[in-house]
């Protein structure tokens, strides 16, 4: 670990117990200083903001002070950053990155920067050509392209520092995630996962974009960086644990993408992200637990060594990536205060772990999920209901929970507040029916195999927005939607929590009831994560995206309103959605 | 048989086209043909695109063709990006009886042969022009449904 990054927690742990936070790990305790130059706000992904001049007694004066529409249609996930009185901004395809000057009415831009991207990289997307932003350090605003390019620009001057290929577009890799630094290392990872790519984690040096170490999360020891004496999975021994739980040759197309967020922390001086789906979505073709897909990875920035390793879902039948965040809390769990790590997977279950070793504190249900009846905290495993099981052989299996859009998206990040010691979250109350078969890769052509409808799980709503108390594993309170709500979540130390959902509405909410304080009907709808700052006026706003799309691209509206029958295949499940809502990208400034 | 003479005559005209374009740097290689390489890169000499209208399909109307273009439409994994059926997922209905770039034979052949702008990739370079042909016979026999949802602009 940097000598310097020590000297910083460090200072960050007077802090800690000089105004008794709570229960954020050291690292993430810092004196607020209204910025948001991170993805996740800090290193531990917390999303949370210790501004709190909006509070539950004035959110309902809340109103819209800038707007800027970006031009582009495609589905605007992710967050701005900003960075002393800067704000940036990358767009979805062709990832556009700007900066508005914080300090002038208007917020006049400072700068624009417009990478080449090929347009080739349009085919090799599965979900849309989305950004998921970017990380600011030392001078530097850090992003990735769809083609597999990782960009360093100047965040004063808007000049490129350097760009270099990383992801390989014609094998099927593009790069939407947001990158993670730590130190000076830049951790980026591919989408894939629907082209028979083999996933892994690359680092970058901050300074010059030259490749430190690759990191493989599926093959043998020796690409997995899974060293003697150094990587200890809590679960699992032995060796080549990434190669042997694979058929032969089937590992080299595993999937196993990287397209979340990545958390780190500098005490333990780990770096988390979560590890995506197995290909091709039919599991007969690939008999065997297939580590490391649909896990959490933890490594060390320095040299990419594994630590250890977890598997949410061996052998996945559903598509249940656990791309989503890993979110680093201290919680007390059962009497004993533990360094834990949060994470909502897709596949239903919310898991509290020990993020030193990996070892499931608890693992309970956050939606209806039918394909297992619990996880096994002994062995790790989940506890099937093998009527669920899917395969080619299997024929169409019905009704399973949740879909593969999960039952949280993990491109919807949560957010934790040390305040309320809750986890703010939105979900997707759908179910599906899976029919696979066998199926062949072609390099970059789609390697899935598989027809799986949607349809609308229990209740009838298709979405919430819940808070969630990880130390017991119960739902606190929650917010029906009629939709899916796909956005992230912002929480503040005035107590007020922040989402947005499909058909448009954004709204606050107070953060220990869950009463809906203010909704503000934006352009269109959110799968963004919003955020919240501190302007050179001194006030508090809050900043998201509208612009529908991601999963969502086929669903939003442009069929016509007085034909019950114009409705586009996907969309069946949801016919009203494409209504209510259209594609186009704004970023808003809401303020007081 | 009456197709023998068809097809090795577009196998020529093919491979003629592509040895004299421009190849994009690292990504052709004997071994390894990419299927996405830059629409602008590699769509024909001088720039032009052979003359759609001039080609012939040798499996037109051949029931049999359409029928072994329908399973290669799933084997080459096609409905990965334009779904089960050619209904459009993330890539566009081929169903509906609209065409971006042409519904002829010869155009459809081209859009899957030279790959089209927007994520269309080129499967020339994978595919034989036999194959492309019977993908482009099991397209055009699909039937357009009487009521389609409005068009997408995307």
């Amino acid at each position: 670990m940097p000598s310097r990054l020590a000297a910083r927690t460090a200072v960050r742990a007077v802090f800690a117990a000089a105004f008794a936070l709570g229960a954020l790990p050291a690292h993430a305790q810092t004196r607020e200083d209204g910025q948001w130059t991170m993805p996740g706000k800090d290193y531990a992904a917390t999303r949370y903001s210790g501004l709190n001049t909006i509070t539950p007694a004035n959110a309902g004066r809340l109103k819209p002070v800038w707007t800027f529409s970006t031009g582009v249609l495609r589905g605007h996930e992710g967050q701005p950053l900003v960075v002393g009185s800067t704000m940036y901004v990358v767009t979805p395809w062709p990832d556009v990155l700007y900066a508005f000057d914080l300090t002038k009415e208007g917020f006049p831009l400072r700068w624009k920067y417009r990478p080449d991207v090929d347009q080739a990289a349009l085919g090799m997307a599965c979900c849309d050509a989305i950004n998921r932003g970017a990380f600011y350090a030392q001078g530097k605003v850090v992003y990735n392209t769809l083609d597999g390019h990782t960009i360093a620009v100047d965040a004063k001057t808007g000049r490129e520092v350097w760009n270099v290929k990383v992801g390989d577009v014609s094998n099927g890799e593009t790069m939407p995630m947001a990158p993670m630094i730590a130190g000076n290392r830049v951790i980026v990872g591919p989408s894939g996962g629907e082209y028979g790519i083999r996933g892994w984690t690359k680092a970058l040096d901050l300074a010059t974009g030259a490749p430190a170490w690759t990191g493989y999360n599926v093959g043998p020891d020796a690409e997995v960086l899974a060293r003697p004496g150094t990587f200890k999975a809590f679960y699992d021994q032995g060796k080549d644990l990434a190669l042997r739980s694979w058929p032969a040759d089937a590992w080299k197309k595993a999937g196993a993408p990287v397209w979340g967020w990545l958390s780190y922390d500098p005490a333990l001086d780990l770096v988390y992200f979560g590890v995506g789906n197995p290909g091709p979505y039919n599991p007969e073709q690939r008999a065997g637990d297939n580590k490391w897909t649909n896990s959490v990875l933890a490594r060390r920035p320095g040299d990419g060594s594994l630590i250890w390793a977890y598997q949410f879902t061996p052998n996945d039948n559903w598509d249940y990536d656990s791309n989503a965040e890993m979110i680093l809390a201290d919680l007390t769990i059962k009497g004993v205060k533990r360094k834990t790590l949060v994470h909502f997977d897709k596949n239903g279950f919310a898991y509290t772990m020990d993020r030193t070793t990996g070892e499931v504190l608890l693992a309970e249900k956050y939606v209806f999920a039918n394909w297992a009846r619990s996880i096994d905290l002994k062995t790790g495993r989940p506890v099937l209901d093998t009527t669920k099981q899917t395969g080619a052989s299997r024929g169409t299996i019905n009704y399973i929970c949740p879909s593969l859009e999960g039952g949280k998206s993990p491109a919807s990040p949560a957010a934790y507040s040390p305040q309320t010691g809750l986890f703010y979250l939105a979900t997707v109350n759908m179910c599906m029916n899976y029919a696979t078969e066998k199926t062949t890769r072609l390099r970059g052509t789609p390697y899935i195999g598989a027809t799986t409808p949607y349809t609308v799980g229990p209740g009838g709503n298709m979405g919430a927005f819940v808070a969630w108390d990880a130390t017991t594993g119960h739902r606190v309170w929650e917010i029906k939607e009629k939709f899916p709500v796909w956005s992230g979540a912002v929480a503040t130390a005035g107590n007020v929590v922040f989402y947005g959902t499909l058909d448009g509405w954004f709204r606050a909410a107070d953060a220990r009831t869950g009463k809906v304080l203010w909704s503000f009907k934006v352009g269109s709808g959110v799968v963004a994560a919003p955020i919240t700052f501190k302007g050179p006026d001194g006030k508090q706003y809050v900043a998201v995206y509208s612009g529908i799309g991601g999963d969502w691209a086929l669903l939003s509206g442009d069929t016509r309103s007085d034909d019950p029958k114009d409705v586009r295949d996907p969309a069946d499940y949801a016919k009203e959605l494409g209504r209510h809502t259209s594609q186009g990208g704004m970023v808003w400034v809401f303020g007081l | 048989m009456r197709y023998s003479l068809a097809v090795p005559a577009l196998v020529a005209a093919a491979a003629c086209t592509i040895a004299k374009g421009p190849v994009p740097a690292g990504s052709r290689t004997a071994t390894a043909p990419p299927p996405a390489i830059r629409y602008e890169q590699h769509i024909a000499v001088d720039g032009l695109e052979p003359p759609a209208t001039e080609m012939t399909n040798p499996y037109a109307g051949d029931a049999k063709s359409a029928e072994e273009g329908g399973k290669l439409f799933t084997s080459m994994n096609c409905d990965g990006c334009h779904g089960g059926g050619a209904t459009g997922f993330m890539g566009p209905s081929l169903s509906d009886g609209r065409w971006k770039y042409g519904g002829t034979d010869g155009a459809v052949f081209q859009s899957i042969y030279y790959g089209r702008p927007m994520g269309m990739p080129a499967f020339g370079g994978t595919l034989q022009p036999v194959i492309v042909w019977k993908l482009v016979t099991y397209l055009r026999s699909l039937p357009v449904p009487a009521a389609v949802p409005t068009q997408s602009w995307q």
